[in-house]
């Protein structure tokens, strides 16, 4: 079986600095692979590169075994990936209903969308009750809400989290692990991207650490755990 | 009173008119920031193409008005479609990442090409040409007020143009992916939205709106030349902007707005009808001064 991801000697940079060097990684399909690092580590950048959003200088990308280096964002999105960007990223003017449409945009068939959107509601009542309120107007946990059933309604086989506990409350946080746990178990690869090490670590099988734009270390959760570099990386 | 009904039905028409240029100027600065000056221009284009069509369909014999509308409104449309797109594609899109500034300029140097093409190669194309009278000339009368056909279907057609794009960018789906694409770029391709066919389309539906207010001043007026879009052009920037640019209502409030100054610089003003552009401009500049960011500013709701 095709990894969910496999990056290798990706190489990006904005103007002349390089945000990432010679990156290479593989994400197993039906793990939670995470991907820790600090603040400028490049975190984000990786992600841009897979979506297609940032063009990488050199190296590849392959997402279920189809190179899609250098691909339009659009049709990255059509080989099965959705993304819960960095900070919710929530259209603000836009119903709660319509950004959960828009997560299923390439779906054509009207009665599908609608069962994706009724099973949303099921997970997320609150959002129910909310459906014609404007996503601006929404507090952030609720916006992380509808950030999950936005990604959700693309029906993905892999879901890339970027940073899912960024600005939530502590409750908040704990909710959304159990939630990408719950990802998990529906057989959908989660690449989740994060900041918050351990409660990380206690929900991943895997993972990897960017530091200064490089892969430092990277193993089996419980491997990174007593990793004596990752500690040098992260602790410093 | 019957004198005013006919300013009534006058104002309407252009009215209607401004706010489809207006429209254009509204969906172009939502989905990509710009201000596309050559708006005006590319629907001088499409009523000469509507003119062309009426006058090749009327050679190769259809001589009933209605095959000639038919073929006026079909090339005028399509032709202003592609126009558009062809603008967004080659001249908008690889400029997307230079200064606004630059952008401004460069349609606006687009627009003089456009005007001055059709000046040179247009087949007599530096006089006025006389558009034919396409619509019923019939008329009914209530007392002193005489309504014509023409100009109530004239009307008529415009609202419902303007309906019909409501409709499109509320209840359909390409009408959410226009307003997502509005919203934040990144995040409508992350949805696995095509960015750039989006922005062509937007650019393609622009630009044929505006075509459908080339033809209606073509057929209100019979007459049309290769300087009209200039004019049609800066006012429907105008209203654009007086009613809140990036927001589509904000635009028909300020093209029908536009429209009720000239009326009432025309009729109610204690100067020369002539004054009448003179009267409703200079109603505008004191209106932006008021109100910076348009009569209806962009809401929570309502970009695009």
């Amino acid at each position: 079986m095709d990894a969910a991801i496999e990056i290798s000697g990706l190489h990006a940079a904005y103007d002349k600095a390089d945000v990432l060097i010679d990156v290479s990684l593989t994400v197993a399909p039906g793990t939670i692979t995470c991907l820790l690092g600090s603040n400028g580590a490049g975190k984000t950048t990786l992600i841009r590169a897979i979506l297609g959003l940032t063009p990488p200088r050199a190296g590849s990308v392959k997402v279920f075994g189809a190179e899609v280096t250098g691909e339009a964002t659009h049709r990255v999105i059509a080989r099965g990936v959705a993304c819960i960007p960095e900070g919710r990223r929530m259209f603000p003017k836009l119903t709660v209903a319509e950004n959960l449409r828009l997560g299923a945009y390439q779906e054509p068939s009207e009665a599908e969308i609608k069962r994706r959107l009724a099973e949303v509601y099921d997970t997320f009542p609150r959002l129910a009750e909310r459906r014609n309120q404007l996503a601006g107007t929404m507090s952030g946990g609720e916006q992380a809400m509808v950030s999950i059933g936005r990604g959700l309604m693309g029906k993905p086989r892999l879901l890339i989290v970027d940073e899912p506990s960024l600005g939530l409350s502590p409750l908040y946080v704990k909710e959304n692990f159990r939630i990408i746990e719950g990802i998990r178990a529906r057989g959908i690869t989660v690449f989740l991207v994060e900041q918050n090490v351990h409660q990380t670590l206690a929900i991943a099988d895997a993972g990897y650490v960017l530091s200064g734009g490089r892969v430092v270390a990277g193993g089996t959760a419980a491997e990174l755990k007593s990793n004596a570099e990752f500690h040098a990386a992260y602790f410093g | 009173m019957d004198l005013f009904g006919q300013y009534v039905v006058n104002g309407l028409m252009l009215g209607t008119v401004y706010a489809l240029v207006a429209v254009g100027f509204t969906l172009f600065f939502g989905v990509l920031d710009v201000i596309k000056f050559s708006h005006g221009d590319v629907l001088m284009v499409g009523a000469f193409t509507g003119f062309t069509a009426a006058s090749g369909a009327a050679a190769l014999g259809f001589s009933h008005p209605l095959a000639q509308l038919a073929a006026t409104v079909v090339f005028a449309l399509a032709g202003t479609a592609a126009l558009g797109a062809a603008i967004a594609r080659w001249l908008i899109l690889p400029l997307k990442s230079a200064p606004r500034l630059n952008i401004l300029l460069a349609t606006l140097m687009l627009g003089t090409a456009l005007r001055e093409s059709v000046r040179l190669f247009y087949p007599d194309g530096s006089n006025p040409k006389a558009f034919p009278a396409l619509l019923p000339t019939s008329s009914w009368q209530w007392g002193q007020f005489t309504l014509r056909a023409d100009s109530s279907i004239l009307v008529v057609t415009g609202v419902l143009v303007i309906v019909g794009l409501h409709l499109l960018i509320n209840r359909t789906r390409l009408g959410l992916a226009i307003r997502a694409v509005a919203q934040d770029e990144e995040t409508a391709r992350t949805m696995g939205i095509n960015y750039t066919l989006i922005v062509l389309v937007t650019f393609a539906l622009g630009s044929s709106i505006a075509a459908v207010a080339g033809v209606m001043n073509g057929l209100y007026y019979n007459e049309i030349n290769f300087g009209m879009g200039l004019l049609l052009g800066l006012i429907g920037f105008s209203a654009a902007i007086i009613g809140g640019l990036g927001n589509l209502y904000g635009a028909i409030l300020g093209g029908f707005l536009f429209a009720a100054l000239q009326m009432i610089g025309a009729v109610a003003m204690p100067f020369a009808s002539a004054y009448k552009d003179v009267f409703a401009f200079a109603v505008v500049i004191a209106l932006m001064a008021w109100k910076p960011t348009g009569l209806i500013p962009e809401r929570a709701s309502d970009r695009v």
